[in-house]
């Protein structure tokens, strides 16, 4: 499906934005420096289009504005509800954390079970099982801010991250084909 | 038994033609049979009283209800549950998608295909049963193709006891047939999953067998999130090959009729509530990625995924190096698009460059007839957009969203394709490179390398 037009324009609105205020800032940026702006602002454009109604978003944002040096850039895009956006984001890295150790202590309690009925005749369903499991833990780490999320949560925060992704990948192309062009010329 | 004889039933007994067998034994069978026509007439009565306000499939559900409620009157504690469970297995409610959010409209209403699976598996007089409209129940067939075994086993349907309906807490229904099993348990409970979007899941509420529950009472339902409500009854053996519903009648429930044979309590009921929408979504996620249309299971589904999430993610970072290298300074200065003429069209249109954004409007309304073929242009034609949209910028003029919209919405007469082909298109280069639009939509693929060396 085709991701819709008003995501496309609100990604562009927040990209250029962002670019612009790169390009003001700095005057000369090396190509890695250039592409890595690029992409940054790219990507927090994408996820402020989201408005942080999506945990992938909210994960992106808080990711991009712990580095210092991408904080304006993040507060610029994000535009005047960066606050709320990143107390939102905040609170989901407090709460990845904490899941995280619950996780962590889970883990460790599952893998004495393991042992104990690992004699046992190997199943076709427990090879599917691990199979699934080790898929999902792929893509979890894909996804931004997957770690904590349940299996249905990440299935829903996929279906929207691929949207945006493409969404993104079609403006940037389009983008990139026109200032080809123009330099072409 | 049956002390059932109404004389509307003799009387469809002695109609009924397709009675296997013996024709004036009162097999459980041909009892059965009466029962369904007595249901038949029961539904005909009752259609006209309620209300179809829901999809067709949901007739059916009437259906099943009203001869349940019909039976329930007439035949205290009597009625085995055969044709109640043959109702069930006809009930199959259509599940309407909630429709997630408003990014995908599209994936409405998803009606249960079935058809008439009745009249030559089981033999019964269905016709009546397969009046509702539109609804169809293929994904049963494969279930109740079975069903002339079903119908034979349709002696030991469940109990229905009419009291039941009114208390059903976490009975179950109808066991699964083992026979239909080939496929590995969780393949098969996904194709089972799937092929039940009896879940009314959020908004819509779909229309189930407990719809008509609910003009009874709703004592059915309980306090738990993942009650069984079965429509006719509730057991544990019988043989029917339906599968479960759940539908949502109001937002706090989530009904969930259990199989036969699987555990009701609640925590398996929500394992398989929960399995169920897991499922739903890898459907949409089908959809969604390409190529994804043949493949069913889940690891299969969660590979595809990651390989096409991961090439996304790769374009977006390819891409990018690509803006950094085509721009030395970073500076998507819009004016340039417009100076140089990259867009002879529009240049037409736009006689200064410092043209404000709302007069920009009238020239692209000059395209509106072209635009159904602008839906493939929609993705390409951003660059119009980005020129208003540049040009906005660095001028801080806040973006009209009336432009916008045009811009995105119309079919982008000035798309760089075409900027450089003038000699192409000859003499009619409005029209004709209007009309070769749908020709270029191709260029949208990921690899440009063609659409470059066509401008060269």
């Amino acid at each position: 499906m085709r991701p819709p037009t008003s995501l496309k324009k609100e990604f562009l609105k927040k990209w250029i934005m962002g670019l612009q205020l790169c390009s003001s800032s700095k005057k000369e940026m090396s190509f890695l420096e250039r592409k890595k702006a690029i992409k940054l602002s790219a990507d927090v454009a994408m996820a402020s289009a989201r408005n942080a109604t999506t945990r992938w978003s909210r994960a992106l944002i808080s990711n991009a504005s712990k580095d210092d040096s991408n904080k304006e850039l993040v507060e610029c895009i994000l535009g005047p509800e960066s606050e709320s956006l990143k107390r939102a984001s905040m609170s989901l890295v407090l709460c990845n954390k904490r899941n995280r150790s619950k996780k962590i202590l889970r883990k460790s309690c599952s893998i004495r079970r393991a042992r104990k009925s690992s004699s046992q005749m190997v199943m076709a369903s427990s090879i599917a099982k691990r199979l699934v499991k080790k898929r999902t833990q792929v893509l979890k780490s894909l996804i931004p801010g997957g770690g904590s999320m349940s299996e249905f949560s990440l299935i829903e925060e996929t279906l929207d991250y691929i949207l945006s992704l493409r969404a993104q990948v079609d403006v940037m192309r389009h983008l990139a084909n026109a200032t080809e062009l123009l330099n072409r010329k | 038994m049956m002390n059932m004889a109404s004389p509307e039933m003799l009387h469809c007994l002695s109609t009924s033609g397709n009675v296997a067998g013996n024709g004036t034994d009162m097999t459980v069978f041909e009892r059965q049979r009466v029962r369904m026509k007595w249901q038949q007439e029961q539904f005909q009565q009752q259609q006209q009283q309620q209300q179809q306000s829901y999809f067709g499939g949901n007739e059916f559900s009437m259906f099943s209800m009203g001869g349940q409620v019909g039976q329930a009157q007439q035949f205290h504690g009597l009625i085995n549950g055969d044709s109640a469970g043959v109702g069930d297995l006809l009930g199959r409610a259509v599940k309407a998608d909630p429709g997630l959010e408003n990014v995908w409209p599209e994936f409405g209403k998803l009606t249960m295909p079935g058809t008439g699976f009745n009249v030559e598996n089981a033999g019964f007089e269905s016709a009546g049963i397969l009046n509702c409209s539109g609804f169809e129940m293929n994904h049963t067939t494969s279930r109740t193709s079975s069903c002339p075994l079903a119908a034979a086993e349709a002696k030991v349907r469940e109990s229905v006891l009419p009291e039941k309906i009114a208390s059903a807490v976490g009975r179950e229904s109808f066991k699964k047939r083992k026979a239909d099993k080939v496929q590995s348990p969780k393949v098969v409970a996904e194709e089972e999953t799937k092929d039940k979007r009896i879940k009314g899941y959020a908004e819509d509420g779909e229309s189930k067998i407990t719809e008509a529950n609910n003009n009874k009472n709703s004592t059915t339902t309980t306090t738990t999130t993942a009650t069984t409500t079965t429509t006719n009854n509730n057991n544990r053996e019988t043989s029917a090959d339906t599968s479960k519903v759940s539908e949502v009648q109001k937002p706090d429930y989530i009904h969930v009729r259990a199989r036969r044979g699987q555990a009701t309590d609640s925590h398996s009921l929500a394992e398989r509530v929960r399995r169920e929408k897991i499922s739903e979504r890898m459907k949409y996620l089908q959809d969604l990625v390409p190529g994804c249309n043949k493949i069913t299971g889940k690891a299969g589904m969660l590979d595809e995924i990651i390989n096409y999430v991961q090439s996304l993610q790769r374009q977006v970072e390819f891409l990018s190096m690509k803006l950094a290298a085509v721009n030395p300074r970073l500076d998507f200065n819009i004016d340039n698009f417009l100076a140089k003429e990259v867009f002879p069209a529009c240049a037409a249109n736009f006689p200064t460059i410092g043209m404000s954004s709302e007069m920009t409007n009238p020239s692209y309304l000059h395209y509106d007839p072209i635009q159904q073929v602008a839906t493939c242009g929609v993705e390409m034609g951003i660059n119009p957009a980005e020129i208003a949209l540049r040009r906005t910028i660095s001028a801080p003029v806040s973006i009209p969203d009336t432009f916008l919209d045009s811009c995105f919405t119309q079919i982008q007469p000035s798309s760089t394709w075409d900027a450089d082909l003038p000699n192409l298109y000859g003499p009619e280069f409005h029209q004709g490179r209007l009309m070769s639009f749908p020709s270029q939509a191709a260029f949208t693929g990921p690899i440009d390398a063609s659409n470059l060396k066509m401008e060269m």
